[in-house]
């Protein structure tokens, strides 16, 4: 009765001590990607401390934004390696958090989600970034809130107009916010503007849209002479 | 003593602040199905949430590519489409995650637009409808 007891006990251990084991430096990461920066990428580090090879049998990003890329399909026991997470940022803004999940052969359905959060800086807050007028309306004033983020100072912003068709003026708040006011021209004739709005000594470019609408209107000519509407020659006034 | 028992949870809740279910969860209300949205016709503007190349492959008639890969320049070209009292009805598909809602949340936000609703089941539950 004893001798199958220990073979058994025996071969649970001889089990256990064989079993691959993937072993990762850190499954979460956080990243602080620069305010030009196009892409994050995360490192996520791993070794196979167990007695046996490891295989991945996917690995699979949750959006397409970012990709995951492993460096071998099979991971010998001592070896090291990593899985680069790169996250594409585009124009995203604020904290973003991916996933990617790895499937291994350790055990059935061995998953283990790895996790990129990227905290993506904004330097301006531009709210609201459309402001529009029924054809009709009395032309008022409306007014755009531009808040600088907290790692940002900007003295100045220049704003400049598409079109000549909304006049622009931009008043300092305090406290690194500024108050851009847009009053049309005329709010008879549909029509729509680009307001490009730049920090001084900054590359970076903001934009917002004013718009002379007919509700419920047909589609108009989008802005700008081709698609993408980003105004390459702005024509209006610049303050 | 319920002051100290309140303690470790209100931790957890800072700690946790950006998991925080109220947070990140949509109401109900800004939800919208397929059938739902069957009525809606000439008054509802379909966005397409999903990337660039997705778009390009398939869509729904008619809808808009506005994704956050690209949000400075195609949301201006939104902008030009809608008009007030339009529905929105932004869609992405599985593989693209919470796009939807990140787009729908950002056209509440930042453009300051109401009726902004996102597809329930997105892309794959419109072609299983119309397809």
């Amino acid at each position: 009765m004893k001798t199958p007891i220990l073979a058994f006990t025996l071969s649970m251990i001889m089990c256990l001590g064989a079993r691959a084991e993937l072993k990762w430096e850190q499954t979460a990461i956080e990243l602080h990607p620069g305010p030009n920066d196009k892409q994050a990428v995360g490192h996520f580090k791993y070794e196979n401390t167990g007695k046996t090879p490891v295989h991945f049998k996917s690995v699979h990003a949750s959006c397409g934004c970012t990709t995951a890329q492993t460096q071998k399909d099979i991971v010998p026991p001592g070896d090291k390696g990593e899985i680069t997470a790169t996250f594409n940022i585009g124009d995203r803004t604020g904290t973003q958090v991916k996933t990617v999940t790895v499937e291994t052969d350790e055990a059935p359905n061995q998953k283990t989600v790895l996790t990129l959060k990227a905290e993506i800086p904004q330097q301006l807050e531009i709210t609201p970034n459309f402001v529009f007028w029924k054809q009709g309306d009395k032309p008022d004033t409306k007014t755009i809130n531009v808040k600088v983020g907290k790692d940002f100072t900007v003295k100045h912003i220049k704003v400049t107009s598409s079109t000549a068709d909304f006049q622009t003026k931009v008043e300092e708040a305090g406290s690194g916010q500024f108050k851009i006011d847009v009053k049309p021209q005329d709010t008879n004739k549909i029509t729509a503007s680009m307001l490009t709005i730049q920090p001084e000594d900054s590359q970076k470019v903001f934009y917002a849209t004013a718009r002379i609408t007919n509700a419920p209107a047909a589609p108009v000519a989008p802005v700008g002479p081709t698609a993408p509407a980003r105004p390459s020659a702005p024509t209006g006034q610049t303050h | 003593m319920a002051a100290l028992a309140l303690l470790p949870a209100a931790s957890e809740a800072i700690y946790f602040r950006d998991k925080i279910s109220w947070r990140s969860a949509i109401p109900p209300s800004e939800m919208v199905t397929v059938e739902q949205t069957r009525g809606w016709g000439d008054t509802a503007i379909w966005v397409d949430a999903r990337p660039d190349e997705e778009f390009a492959s398939d869509h729904v008639p008619g809808a808009i590519s506005l994704n956050e890969d690209r949000w400075n320049e195609l949301l201006p070209q939104f902008l030009t489409v809608w008009a007030p009292g339009k529905k929105i009805i932004v869609y992405c598909s599985s593989l693209s995650c919470n796009a939807s809602r990140e787009v729908a949340r950002r056209l509440r936000k930042e453009a300051q637009l109401s009726d902004v609703f996102v597809l329930e089941g997105g892309w794959e539950a419109w072609l299983k409808k119309n397809r």
